[in-house]
């Protein structure tokens, strides 16, 4: 019997070993979870940095954040970069670790849900003890980033609406350039004369598209969002799909299946690159990946309708996780990405306008991407003719974009009327922002 | 042990044998050495059981009893009873809809995927030169499973400028952009399920070639034709094979996932026609953050799936013929 006691031993012991494990690892992940304490006293630092983007992006930013290693020597980086597909399933899974990364990037769709939840830094002690300078941005521009009096994130980029447009296809055809202020019965008309003469759809339909939808209710003297509800009524949810199918109907636009590869938001998709339609609606910041992507030369102009319904939207943000154990020093990074001039210089329009309205005429003044150039011109000569920001985003406004893209699908296959969508959508957006 | 006299010596081996105390005594230690030796051989695949499968599990069960977001910490997730179990059958038009279509696909792709594999393992049961290619041919698509790259391959060949378009305009057919039509997503999808039957198929092979000749050579002498040998010996002879493909393959097509995401990008789109349950309880989970909500369809959907295999396995006893079972 001798020999088998240590191995009984054993076994106990290594048991008790994994049971041990079992609830050491919770209490592990715990621990990580609320690491608030400062270390690394001996100065070295280390950030981890996350966003989405290109292969363009991410070599402007690995650039101007080694410029900033450079400065500070002590602080190195950890840069992680992918796709905007999945980014957010990502950074969601990251936080619920609670290993969410020191800095990440962040648009608006998603701040709110964040700021909400309390996973972001708020950085307005920052702001008023100057760490964080936006003095020399456009006051709109920042105050995008508050959610409920706290500053979630910097706003990095300034950014509005634009409809690109296949310059090359109407100058061989002999057709006029849509124009800043023509109505949405214009572009439609125009559209259908296009359709009609290039066999090439005249323009995206975007009636799914939250942005446009956006715009027209705002030039209706309605909203998206209002007092913290729904700014808008089925009604006029209604009007919106019904003007779009009226233009199915003259041929302004292209088939359901065609606007369907439209409504993906990936760039390299958009209609006006891919040919299926002359007219594209996007972000006038994606001009430059927009070209790359087509031999024919694009224009841009704003919406239809009264350009002042149009705002500066910020293009998107940089937060910091409020559980980083570098708060200061990841607040710092930020800074010097939005206001060093030369890190402003590396890092261009990729992000939309440079905030920092300095930094912005110095790229204006020495760009020699003529695509960087026009989005410039377009985005100075449309912010003379902007109106006031509206609301941020309510928490569920993911959700409210994605709905919008379900119930005009529905309309443009036909399935459902424009009233009986319009209702449904209304039932389920009142839910999602609940 | 009620083996009598009819036992068969392999049988009557397996019977514990007497032996003295002391030998009875050492042999228990040494197998409790081997135990602990089991154990710490073990040890990397039960702290992955444990720590990948289990533990998860049993959170994502009392998860299932809260409102955990994924984004705010553990601490104050609040416990809300039954509350996501009611919903996702009362409130939510959602979770009807993905179990529909998840049963579409499932009903019509499970089906037609086992045909197509034993009838193509039928085709190479056959000795003939350079059959092991066709079987490894065949069997390749099954090798590259759920793989993103594979669905995006077949997004993009039933896209608009896809294969099967230019296919289609060789007999002036003038072809959609299939993917992005609601009437069409789902059907691209399970083709892409269907043509992945090389497992079952490599299985059918086997369980062919279990089948005696005899049978076949006595049914021909009886005037048997190919349909009623097919009929009367090959499906018999072959039912437990078939019961076992139809079990996997009916868990694993309710689970199909990643087909679908890739086509809709993770939507489920186009109008939902591809939110398939796991694609939907992906959404509620990471992209609304309503991972309580997510949790509890996972444990609705592992009861269903137990479910749908009992009740497979209670049919099976109408159909599935046990040639060594016969005795019983």
């Amino acid at each position: 019997m001798h020999p088998t006691t240590p191995t009984t031993l054993g076994r106990r012991r290594f048991l008790r070993g994994i049971a041990a494990l079992a609830v050491a690892a919770p209490l592990m992940f715990g621990a990580a979870a609320c690491g608030d304490d400062k270390s690394g006293d001996d100065g070295k630092v280390e950030l981890s940095f996350f966003w989405w983007g290109g292969d363009a992006r991410a070599k402007l930013t690995e650039q101007a954040l080694d410029l900033y290693t450079t400065k500070h020597p002590n602080v190195t980086f950890k840069k992680t970069w992918q796709a905007n597909q999945g980014y957010f399933d990502k950074l969601a899974t990251l936080t619920a670790g609670g290993d969410a990364p020191d800095i990440f990037q962040i648009d608006d769709n998603y701040l709110t849900e964040y700021a909400a939840r309390n996973v972001t830094l708020d950085l307005m002690s920052y702001k008023d003890s100057g760490k964080l300078d936006v003095s020399k941005f456009p006051e709109s521009l920042w105050k995008y980033g508050l959610v409920d009096g706290k500053l979630a994130g910097l706003a990095f980029g300034e950014n509005t609406q634009g409809m690109v447009y296949n310059k090359t296809l109407l100058e061989k055809n002999g057709l006029p350039e849509p124009t800043i202020g023509m109505s949405w019965q214009e572009l439609i008309d125009w559209a259908a004369q296009v359709t009609a003469k290039t066999k090439i759809p005249g323009t995206q339909d975007p009636s799914a598209d939250y942005k446009a939808f956006w715009i027209w209710l705002r030039q209706n003297g309605k909203d998206m969002y209002k007092d913290g509800g729904l700014g808008f009524t089925a009604e006029d949810v209604t009007a919106w799909f019904q003007m779009w199918k009226d233009a199915a109907a003259k041929k302004a636009t292209p088939t359901a299946d065609v606007i369907h590869e439209g409504n993906d938001t990936d760039i390299t998709k958009q209609l006006v690159v891919t040919g299926r339609a002359a007219t594209s609606f996007v972000w006038v910041n994606q001009m430059p990946e927009l070209k790359k992507n087509t031999k024919d030369e694009l224009g841009v102009v704003s919406y239809p309708g009264d350009p002042s319904a149009q705002w500066a939207r910020a293009s998107m943000y940089f937060s910091v996780f409020r559980n980083s154990k570098h708060k200061d020093a990841a607040v710092d990074v930020i800074n010097f990405l939005a206001n060093d001039p030369e890190a402003g210089e590396i890092l261009g329009t990729d992000r939309g306008l440079p905030s920092n309205q300095d930094i912005r005429k110095t790229v204006a003044d020495t760009t020699t991407d003529p695509a960087m150039k026009q989005s410039i011109e377009v985005e100075t000569e449309l912010a003379t003719k902007f109106g006031p920001s509206p609301q941020v985003p309510l928490k569920g406004h993911s959700k409210v974009r994605s709905e919008l893209v379900k119930a005009a699908e529905n309309v443009q296959y036909g399935r459902q009327t424009p009233a009986e969508a319009a209702e449904a959508y209304l039932k389920t957006c009142q839910a999602a922002i609940a | 042990m009620a083996l009598t006299t009819t036992s068969t010596p392999a049988l009557r081996d397996r019977r514990p044998r007497p032996g003295p105390a002391t030998r009875r005594g050492r042999a228990g230690a040494a197998r409790r050495g081997e135990g602990a030796a089991g154990y710490v051989f073990l040890s990397p695949w039960l702290l992955g059981l444990m720590g990948i499968t289990a533990l998860p599990m049993l959170l994502s069960l009392y998860l299932s009893f809260t409102n955990y977001d994924v984004l705010t910490p553990w601490s104050e997730v609040e416990w809300v009873g039954l509350a996501n179990y009611r919903r996702m059958f009362t409130t939510d038009p959602t979770f009807w809809h993905s179990v529909q279509v998840t049963l579409k696909f499932g009903l019509i792709a499970v089906p037609l995927k086992l045909a197509a594999a034993l009838g193509v393992a039928m085709l190479l049961h056959r000795a003939w030169r350079g059959v092991g290619l066709f079987r490894g041919l065949f069997y390749l698509p099954s090798l590259l499973g759920g793989s993103v790259a594979l669905a995006i391959v077949w997004v993009n060949m039933f896209n608009r400028a896809g294969a099967f378009n230019s296919l289609l305009s060789l007999f002036g057919i003038h072809g959609k952009a299939w993917v992005n039509d609601p009437d069409w997503a789902l059907p691209t999808l399970m083709l892409l399920a269907i043509w992945q039957f090389g497992a079952p198929m490599v299985i059918f092979l086997a369980g062919l070639k279990q089948v005696p000749v005899e049978l076949y050579e006595a049914a021909a002498v009886d005037g048997a034709g190919a349909w009623r040998r097919f009929r009367n010996v090959t499906l018999p002879m072959l039912s437990p094979v078939i019961f076992f493909n139809l079990v996997l393959e009916t868990i694993h097509g309710f689970q199909g996932f990643t087909s679908a995401f890739v086509l809709s990008n993770g939507s489920g789109g186009p109008i939902d026609s591809t939110l398939m349950y796991t694609l939907n309880l992906y959404i509620h989970g990471f992209t609304e953050f309503e991972m309580g909500y997510a949790s509890a369809l996972a444990w609705v959907f592992l009861l269903a799936i137990a479910l749908i295999t009992v009740v497979l396995f209670s049919t099976g006893r109408f159909w599935v013929h046990y040639t060594d079972g016969d005795d019983r």
